[in-house]
């Protein structure tokens, strides 16, 4: 019996509510809300209070695809990685850094949206990094 | 008041006679749920549920249970309960959400000021490990709507629904809301796709639905985000089916409710 | 925001404009009604009815684009009434007299000509707000999803200046972001110009600093933003796009544009959790793993730093996007090594000055707003509370402009977009959670009940609404929530996706598209 209840915040809007997710063996449960943050004071609206559903959908990727003859195909991660790898390559020796460009995301954490920033400056080399603010 | 729990729960930790309690815990500045097992060391971080004042971090434990229970139908769990969660749990032994044999209730008494603040009717549970056991009160906040004429009273009380922000926390939150289908979820009953919901169905349907089932935990008023007083108004549901059947929910465990019953459900 | 989200329920006077709060930011709207409970005054002004105008003390309803004519018109009533806070106005802040003269065109008479609001509206709007103790403003989307959307928030900056209502608790211009983390991806710098906690790229002290810090030369040219990237996909000059977590096929004006511009892409990589529309476009498709299977950190709309905690395994063969990226980047020659979220967040630190403060042992607890330079300092509550971040406050002496596309003739109507309670941005998500999807399935058009009259159309029916760049059809909902010519579409929906229709005309500085104006017609399906 594996049963915990994990704090973290709601993937949704900028609110930020806190809840614990109710995990049994590996399962998450229903969201709780947290009685003691200062953002969300024990309460959710309809989206946080179904916040795990798409977690566990069927429908979620569960693999790497490269599109192979017009069609994508599953693939190992090796293989996506190192053709994703080899064409930005060729791109940048080609066109320069400048020809790459990055969209990041509201919807993925601080560190995530850092480290992607970094790589497109640092490694590829150019400034053409942007995210979702305006939509 | 801790102490005498912690010990309690050690004890039947130790024993081998729950596999788990099911409390809350203090740790990272919040409190939140957490089942305690003999593997954990310890009860460290273990409380009652007050944060800034007495019982303001309470939380539906009872519905965490059920999805203990229902994955591990042969262990017993030992819970902490308050007056109002033990009515609870009395009324899932008679729905058949819980089964009392493998149930350890742990229980404690409210200090007067939460009492007066819940106008609870039974600050204690039977099952008190800790606390006093204090004095039920009147329903005042009840009495005061009542004391509005009609037309003003329904006023009122669309007003307040016209908030409503269809978030359904009052019923997620509800230890006694463990229908697999929900009434509020059917678009021949209530309009989807909008808000705030129709006003008054969504919620007469929700408090017809809590008729005979509502333990007085005020836990939907708690979690409602807009401040919608709930509790009063299953407070009126309660007091009609006691005027009607002469039966409060919780006060036994063994006796079905009326509606129940009528139903003829299980 | 300026301010914090609990400071609201304190507010006196509360003005909400362009935020459908109950739906968009419910907890934020909670505390509107704790404030209102307590004897605030509530101004909501939108051109829909939205919900929370049935609990304000005064809604008005001003014509789609007009924001700035309000404001000006709202402002002059204000100086002319003597109403100003003349000592802040002297001590804080600078330009005053520019803005003066510009307001002084506005009186209420020639506001409401062109906004439709009532001049006693108006004046009331400048005599609850000014005289208020705090008075605190809500915005979102309907103020900077305009080509005049800098306009907009720079003329809700001038009336906080003009009446003090700024740098004290409960105050301030409170701008509500609508995803989880915007805030936080612009603190981080996934922003063409600036690098993390908004340093400019084109400054040469920053690259250097960054340059050291990364071991890596750094460009000195400003990127392209999101509109000039798709651009650049058509013309040649951009050959590689690499989209993580984001749907521009949906959430982008103009569905047809972006999705030649995604086709023209020599490589696009697509990073995401579901096969999104932008995802089925691409050559190459890595899993990433949800807010549920990480560790991490979110920065919410009040700049408050909030932990996410891993609670399962990344489901199937997915990973968690901070893992795909750092494995891109080693594999393509740029090391990175860290073991953790937790130790990205402490380089982030020594880099990111308002983020100096913040480590994961400190957010245990309530979070940490930032600006928090040190591990010492607990954090800003509110912002602006000696001086501005300019030092003076600046007023902007702003003139009205009509959006960029009116009706005419052939497009009769104004639509406008905006988001549903039960859905989020493009639904990816929320139309992958049963409980979410079977609360609304389908998007809808509101229509008022004239304009379906005249339409021959009832609730429920077809219409087939076409603007300049394409057409789609959507069923009809029949309500007075808005005017006579306007009609109104969610856009989580890709069957009934009104982004096939809008304007992808945008605003000058901040290259926001005008979702919130774009001329249809409309037309009873056959
Ligand atoms: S629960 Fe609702 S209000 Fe809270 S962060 Fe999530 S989406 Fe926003
Ligand atoms: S209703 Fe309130 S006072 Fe009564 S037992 Fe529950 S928490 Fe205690
Ligand atoms: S908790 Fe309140 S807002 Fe939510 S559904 Fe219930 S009554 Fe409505």
């Amino acid at each position: 019996m594996d049963y915990k209840t994990v704090l973290t915040t709601c993937p949704y809007c900028g609110c930020g509510c806190n809840f614990y997710l109710e995990v049994l063996d590996g399962k998450i449960l229903a969201p709780i809300p947290c009685k003691t943050s200062p953002t969300n004071e024990g309460k959710l609206c309809i989206k946080g209070w179904n916040a795990h559903e798409f977690i566990q959908s069927p429908n979620r990727l569960t693999g790497p695809l490269v599109r192979k003859n017009g069609e994508l195909v599953a693939v190992s991660w090796d293989e996506a990685l190192d053709y994703t790898v080899s064409r930005l390559k060729e791109i940048k020796d080609s066109h320069g850094g400048d020809s790459i460009a990055f969209f990041s995301s509201a919807k993925v954490t601080n560190e995530e949206n850092y480290l992607l920033q970094k790589f497109a400056r640092a490694g590829i080399g150019t400034n053409s990094v942007d995210h979702c603010a305006r939509l | 008041m801790i102490k005498t729990v912690q010990e309690r729960v050690k004890a039947l930790l130790d024993s081998g006679e729950i596999a788990g309690f099911l409390g809350l815990k203090e740790a990272g500045g919040h409190i939140g749920p957490h089942l305690f097992t003999p593997e954990e060391n310890g009860l460290d971080g273990l409380v009652l549920g007050d944060w800034k004042g007495p019982g303001d971090a309470r939380y539906t434990l009872n519905k965490q249970l059920i999805h203990l229970a229902r994955a591990y139908p042969d262990e017993t769990f030992g819970v902490l309960v308050r007056g109002c969660d033990e009515r609870g749990l009395k009324s899932l032994y008679v729905w058949n959400q819980l089964s009392p044999e493998k149930v350890v209730p742990v229980g404690i008494a409210c200090p007067p000021e939460l009492a007066k603040a819940c106008e609870c009717s039974k600050p204690y549970p039977d099952a008190l490990v800790a606390g006093e056991k204090g004095e039920g009160c009147a329903q005042e906040t009840l009495k005061q709507v009542e004391a509005l004429g009609l037309a003003d009273r329904f006023g009122y009380w669309q007003k307040e629904f016209d908030r409503c922000i269809k978030c359904y926390g009052c019923r997620d939150v509800c230890p006694m809301c463990f229908c697999k289908e929900c009434s509020l979820e059917d678009p021949d009953l209530v309009n989807t796709g909008d808000v705030p919901p129709d006003n008054p169905t969504f919620h007469l349907t929700r408090a017809v639905h809590m008729a005979g089932r509502c333990i007085d935990c005020g836990l939907c008023n708690e979690v409602c985000p807009v401040g919608i007083p709930l509790r009063t108004l299953y407070k009126k549901v309660a007091d009609i089916i006691d005027e009607e059947f002469g039966y409060r929910t919780g006060q036994a465990a063994d006796e079905k409710s009326p509606l129940n019953i009528l139903a003829g459900a299980s | 925001m300026t301010n914090s989200v609990s400071e609201i329920a304190d507010a006196d006077c509360i003005l909400v404009i362009g935020s459908n709060t109950t739906s968009s930011h419910p907890l934020v709207a909670a505390r509107v009604f704790v404030a209102k409970q307590k004897g605030a005054k509530l101004i909501v002004a939108d051109p829909r009815r939205i919900p929370l105008a049935s609990e304000a003390d005064l809604y008005v309803r001003q014509n789609l684009g007009t924001d700035v004519a309000l404001l000006n018109g709202i402002m002059n009533v204000i100086i002319e009434n003597g109403w100003a806070d003349d000592a802040f106005v002297s001590e804080r802040t600078e330009n005053f007299e520019a803005f003066k003269e510009t307001v002084s065109q506005y009186p209420p008479e020639k506001a409401s000509e062109i906004t439709g609001v009532a001049a006693e509206d108006i004046i009331r709007i400048a005599e609850y707000y000014s005289k208020a103790e705090a008075a605190t403003i809500l915005y979102c989307m309907g103020i900077t999803q305009h080509t005049t959307g800098v306009d907009n928030v720079k003329s809700l900056a001038n009336l906080a200046m003009l009446t003090g209502q700024i740098g004290r608790p409960s105050t301030g211009v409170n701008p509500l972001r609508g995803q989880n983390n915007v805030q936080g991806a612009c603190d981080m710098g996934a922003l063409p110009n600036v690098y993390p906690g908004y340093q400019a790229v084109t400054m040469l002290d920053n690259q250097q600093k960054f340059e050291s810090a990364w071991g890596a030369r750094l460009s000195d040219q400003m990127g392209l933003t999101l509109p000039d990237m798709l651009s650049g996909l058509l013309d040649g000059s951009v050959r590689a796009l690499y989209v993580m977590g984001e749907n521009p096929v949906q959430s982008d004006p103009d569905t047809r544009h972006v999705q030649k511009a995604l086709e023209a892409a020599e490589l696009l990589v697509v990073q995401d959790i579901f096969l999104t529309p932008t995802a089925e476009l691409a050559h190459v498709v890595l899993p990433g793993a949800s807010y549920a299977e990480k560790d991490g950190t979110f920065t919410n709309t009040e700049r408050r730093v909030l932990r996410v905690r891993k609670s399962i395994d990344p489901v199937g063969d997915s990973r968690p996007d901070w893992e795909i990226i750092q494995e891109i980047s080693n594999r393509f020659g740029y090391a990175m090594s860290f073991d953790s979220p937790e130790a990205i967040m402490e380089e982030i630190r020594t880099v990111t000055p308002s983020y100096g403060g913040i480590t994961y042992e400190r957010l245990e607890g309530e979070g940490i707003q930032w600006p928090c330079p040190d591990v010492d300092h607990p954090g800003t509550p509110y912002l602006h509370k000696e001086t501005f971040a300019r030092g003076k406050g600046l007023f902007h002496a702003i003139e009205y402009q009509p959006p960029a596309e009116i009706v005419d003739e052939e497009f009769p109507f104004w639509l406008t977009t905006g988001r549903l309670y039960a859905h989020y941005h493009t639904a990816t998500m929320t139309r992958n959670s049963p409980t979410l999807d079977t609360e609304v399935k389908e998007g809808f058009l509101e229509i008022s009940p004239q304009d379906a009259e005249m339409l021959g159309v009832g609730p429920g029916e077809v219409v087939k609404v076409g603007s300049r760049r394409g057409e789609i059809s959507a069923k009809t909902m029949v309500t007075d929530r808005v005017a006579k010519g306007l009609v109104f579409m969610p856009f989580h929906f890709l069957e009934s996706n009104p982004n096939v229709l809008t304007n992808p005309a945008h605003d000058p500085i901040a290259k926001i598209p005008e979702f919130k104006v774009c001329a249809v017609k409309l037309e009873k399906a056959a």
